[in-house]
């Protein structure tokens, strides 16, 4: 398992947002978590490369236990991709640039092999005749696909996608599904927080749906699109399809 | 009427106010960047510190930051005697770095938190975010206020004068009082602050556009 999580509890003040979380992902395989807004399903994603910290429970992922004591999460992260519903493209840079920045700061490579990475992983996304250009001239989906590229350059074992598409209009999140199902495809091991069922059925391996902070139904997609056996996921659904 | 030869003296303290107010712009920049920095940053110590300063500072008049500095440190330590000129370079530059401090840490916060969320999730560590990410952004946003400081400080920098440093202002009262003519003298002195703050002005519009 290159993902185990386990009694996982997350709370914001007073506000318990995860309230008890198992779960497990297997190397390769996509999971796509479901639910409604405030279920804890970006919470929960943010646990995993430790964006959000957390004192009761336990997250391994990628060989690395987060809450050890001799755990290093920069290390952590440089394992751990993630993709962010507002891109956060850094605009001051141009998109090449943005790609190499991480593997030359933090992973030591050359400006050379930086920058063949980069072109690489452009060209993998779609925009290799985007590179010297700045993000402020790009679409959404654009930009998008260059922030995958740019997680994707630091070479992760694992890949967190939150709500990837939901701050696009309907053209392009196509494009942006597109490159995740290629990256799927590829073997690469996802966890997908998404209101895209379509993807979901399409892609996933599991699904977990989640309501009020905990995993309250889970499994193939099949299972949980065709006969979903909680109420809650019952209602959930018949409300989206 | 003779004034022309008055004027070298006026244009020697113009001079001198631009070389102070050059000298205090740099200088209290670089502090208001460290402490800025520090005051946007997650160590504790580094906030406190820094808020002890920048509250202080700004909590005393510009003018009794260099009477004292001119008068009080040396009688605590003989050492401390400083000469007019570096005493007014010191004075406008600690004054000038609590108050840049406030605008390189608005910047800094003004920075979307995703910014760095997304730097934080590549793994990079702290000061490699602060300095290939978040200080670029935060920089540019921080150089209108900046300006707008630094064209506050020509102005301020006429305090200087109290302590018999002969800068513009200085100037212009000595030369008042050898050709009694405050008329035309102040109205000289007036323009040539203009002179010297405006270029600054002119700077700041230019970087605005640059950006857009």
């Amino acid at each position: 398992m290159i993902i185990t999580v386990e009694g996982l509890h997350k709370s914001f003040g007073k506000l318990e947002v995860l309230k008890g979380i198992d779960c497990e992902v297997a190397e390769g395989e996509v999971l796509c978590v479901i639910g409604p807004s405030g279920s804890g399903k970006s919470t929960l994603l943010r646990c995993l490369n430790f964006l959000e910290s957390f004192k009761e429970g336990q997250v391994t992922i990628g060989g690395h236990n987060l809450t050890g004591a001799k755990t290093n999460l920069n290390a952590v992260r440089r394992d751990v991709g993630m993709v962010f519903q507002s891109f956060n493209v850094f605009p001051h840079m141009k998109v090449i640039d943005n790609i190499m920045l991480a593997p030359m700061k933090v992973g030591k490579v050359s400006r050379a092999d930086a920058r063949a990475r980069g072109m690489a992983l452009l060209e993998k996304v779609g925009l290799t005749n985007k590179a010297d250009v700045f993000p402020s001239t790009l679409s959404g989906g654009q930009m998008q696909r260059v922030a995958i590229a740019r997680a994707l350059a630091m070479e992760p074992t694992v890949m967190l996608f939150d709500e990837p598409t939901s701050a696009l209009d309907p053209e392009t999140v196509g494009d942006v599904l597109d490159v995740m199902k290629k990256l799927a495809e590829e073997g690469m091991t996802m966890v997908v927080v998404t209101h895209e069922m379509g993807f979901a059925r399409e892609v996933a391996d599991r699904v977990l749906f989640m309501d009020a902070g905990l995993i309250v139904e889970e499994g193939t997609p099949a299972e949980i699109f065709e006969s979903p056996q909680h109420g809650r996921t019952q209602a959930f659904l018949s409300k989206l399809l | 009427m003779d004034f022309i030869q008055y004027l070298p003296p006026l244009l020697r303290g113009a001079g001198l106010t631009l070389v102070i107010c050059a000298a205090a712009g740099v200088l209290g920049s670089l502090i208001g960047i460290v402490l800025g920095t520090a005051k946007a940053s997650p160590s504790w110590i580094a906030r406190v510190i820094s808020s002890i300063y920048i509250n202080f500072i700004r909590g005393v008049p510009i003018l009794i930051i260099l009477l004292f500095t001119y008068f009080a440190l040396p009688l605590m330590l003989p050492a401390l005697t400083f000469s007019r000129g570096f005493t007014a370079v010191v004075g406008l530059s600690v004054y000038s770095g609590a108050y840049m401090a406030e605008i390189v840490r608005g910047g800094i916060q003004a920075v979307p938190k995703g910014q760095s969320e997304a730097a934080e999730a590549l793994g990079m560590h702290y000061f490699v975010r602060l300095r290939y990410v978040i200080f670029p952004q935060a920089m540019k946003i921080a150089v209108p206020p900046g300006i707008g400081f630094l064209i506050a400080l020509v102005k301020a920098s006429s305090l200087v004068s109290v302590i018999g440093f002969v800068d513009l202002t200085r100037a212009g009262r000595i030369v008042t009082t050898i050709n009694q003519e405050p008329l035309v003298t102040f109205l000289i002195v007036g323009a040539l602050y203009f002179v010297i703050s405006y270029p600054i002005s002119l700077l700041g519009t230019w970087y605005e556009r640059k950006l857009a």
